[in-house]
């Protein structure tokens, strides 16, 4: 009894789950009369790719992909580059204002980007940096959360290899990436992940700061493919489709690392 | 270490730089701006006190948004909550078939925010509509206030379930194994398990994942703009959705800086919250 209400309860919602999914899916294949007909449709009635190509020969889809690709990557790389070092020197060095600055980093966490989306825009268009992938990458580079998780896994070290290996004569930037980068791995894989899928779904920050239609992210220009516009709305589910399916497959197969990676840090707080 | 004392400000260099650009100034400019009186060129004329505070209470289209803002965050955060904490139940055990049925709760991750708010906007687009056409209803769901922030209600909890199913199952997966033995020795059936030794056991991580829920949802804007774009009759205009509205397009910069300082206590409040419970 218990088990059946389990099995149904688990299979209903699976299929609410699932439902916008399927049926974005079907929709990628629908001519353009399913849209407009007397009924609305849940399967194609004449399912064809052609969606799928108008989607692809887009005159920017691809192009929007690729920033996208581009600036997600750059952003997790960046992002590691920036705090690997900073949590590095909050745990193994003592100086002068260490604690003072680490709260100054911490003090970050509190402050939502999107609160100061204004100021942000006035600093990137004063660099004259509008329509650029920086103006796109630079605001998310520093991430209190990613400081706060490396701090976390480095102070767990053992200094004692730090000191031998200085007296070995390894220069601490060496230290920095032969020893130290290897030995935080799994959360320097955390970070990339978090921030890859972060930075990819980002909305609000690339329409603010583009233009051009040479640099819009493909969340933006998602929006603005104008395929509804053109009696082709089947296209524009395609586009949807091209963009996600990816990240289903990554997903099947990655599933335990990605559970790991997001779940990693999250309770620091 | 000596002679090498400048070493340590090097490595946190690029991170400070990047804090106070993007993070700590932008704030600081935007909490001493919103007190101070600015012609729109961007001159300052003197102290304000609370008078951009006020002028911007003043405004009904801003009273408005917070009401709709609550009014989402009543909606949305019991929805989001059960449903999350549902999922997370029925698959917490590891089972045959469990793990397609994890993944299936996981697929939203997978699905941006833009790709649902399409996908959401076509579902329920007029009268001939598959929803309709499911529930055999004749809602024409974006036309009318109520089911136009019901249908935004529904778009938001998909965009969070991936990521918060995920947490609370990660924390029913790490609780002590032997406790459960013990229960299950002890004869304790199923539901009797989950009511008084698994759910109590994660409540910490449950309580975060509330509060964390609570701060973006406070902050939700993104969403609106795809989907509604505040309307129909500026009725889904939130909070942040205004904000975007004065600072952007009607260049009422001083009213953002107002809701920028209000919505940075906002979440300092909430994020206060979250820690505390953590820590309990």
């Amino acid at each position: 009894m218990n088990r059946l209400i389990r099995i149904l309860l688990t299979l209903m919602l699976a299929l609410i789950v699932l439902f916008p999914l399927i049926y974005g899916f079907s929709a990628s294949f629908f001519s353009p009369i399913d849209f407009t007909d007397s009924y609305a449709h849940m399967l194609p009635s004449d399912p064809s790719f052609r969606n799928y190509g108008l989607a692809l020969s887009h005159r920017h889809f691809l192009r929007y992909v690729m920033n996208s690709t581009i600036t997600s990557a750059l952003t997790a790389a960046l992002r590691i580059m920036v705090t690997l070092p900073a949590a590095f020197a909050l745990t193994h060095f003592t100086f002068r204002g260490r604690k003072a600055l680490f709260i100054m980093l911490l003090s970050t966490l509190f402050i939502p980007s999107d609160a100061i989306l204004y100021e942000n825009y006035a600093t990137i268009a004063s660099l004259r940096l509008l329509d650029t992938y920086a103006a796109i990458i630079l605001p998310s580079v520093f991430s209190a959360s990613a400081i706060l998780m490396l701090y976390g896994a480095l102070s767990s070290l053992d200094k004692d290899v730090y000191d031998a290996a200085r007296i070995d004569g390894a220069g601490c930037l060496r230290y920095l990436i032969s020893i130290l980068a290897p030995l935080s791995q799994p959360y320097l894989v955390a970070i990339a992940i978090q921030t890859y899928i972060s930075s990819f779904n980002s909305y609000l920050w690339p329409l603010l700061v583009t233009n051009r239609d040479s640099m819009r992210t493909v969340q933006v220009g998602l929006t603005m493919l104008g395929f509804a516009e053109q009696g082709e709305r089947g296209a524009q589910f395609a586009s949807i489709m091209v963009i996600t399916i990816p990240f289903l497959i990554v997903l099947a197969f990655g599933r335990k690392v990605i559970m790991k990676s997001l779940s990693r840090g999250r309770d620091i707080i | 270490m000596k002679g090498k004392s400048i070493q340590p400000y090097m490595l946190l260099l690029p991170a400070i730089l990047l804090a106070s650009a993007f993070s700590i100034m932008p704030f600081m400019r935007s909490l001493v701006l919103s007190f101070l009186r600015i012609t729109p060129r961007g001159t300052i004329i003197g102290p304000a006190g609370f008078d951009n505070f006020i002028s911007l209470f003043r405004d009904a289209a801003f009273r408005d948004s917070i009401m709709h803002t609550i009014i989402f965050i009543a909606l949305f955060l019991p929805l989001n909550t059960f449903l999350t904490l549902l999922a997370a139940i029925l698959t917490r055990r590891k089972r045959r078939y469990g793990a397609a049925f994890e993944y299936i709760f996981f697929t939203p991750l997978a699905v941006s925010m833009a790709a649902y708010a399409m996908i959401f906007s076509e579902m329920f687009r007029g009268r001939v509509s598959i929803i309709n056409r499911i529930f055999g209803t004749e809602i024409i769901w974006l036309d009318s206030p109520m089911t136009a922030m019901a249908t935004l209600v529904m778009l938001s909890v998909f965009l969070d379930f991936g990521l918060d199913y995920m947490l609370l199952l990660s924390s029913f997966r790490s609780i002590d194994r032997s406790m459960i033995e013990a229960a299950e020795i002890d004869g304790a059936g199923g539901l009797r398990m989950l009511f008084s030794i698994e759910l109590p056991q994660i409540r910490p991580m449950l309580l975060v994942t509330v509060f964390m829920a609570a701060k973006d949802a406070v902050l939700i804007s993104a969403p609106v703009m795809v989907l509604t774009e505040g309307g129909p009759f500026r009725s889904t205009e939130t909070i942040m959705y205004y904000y975007y509205l004065e600072a952007f397009r009607s260049a009422n910069v001083q009213a953002g800086r107002a809701i920028s300082v209000m919505m940075v206590a906002i979440s300092v409040l909430l994020m206060a919250l979250a820690g505390r419970r953590r820590h309990e």
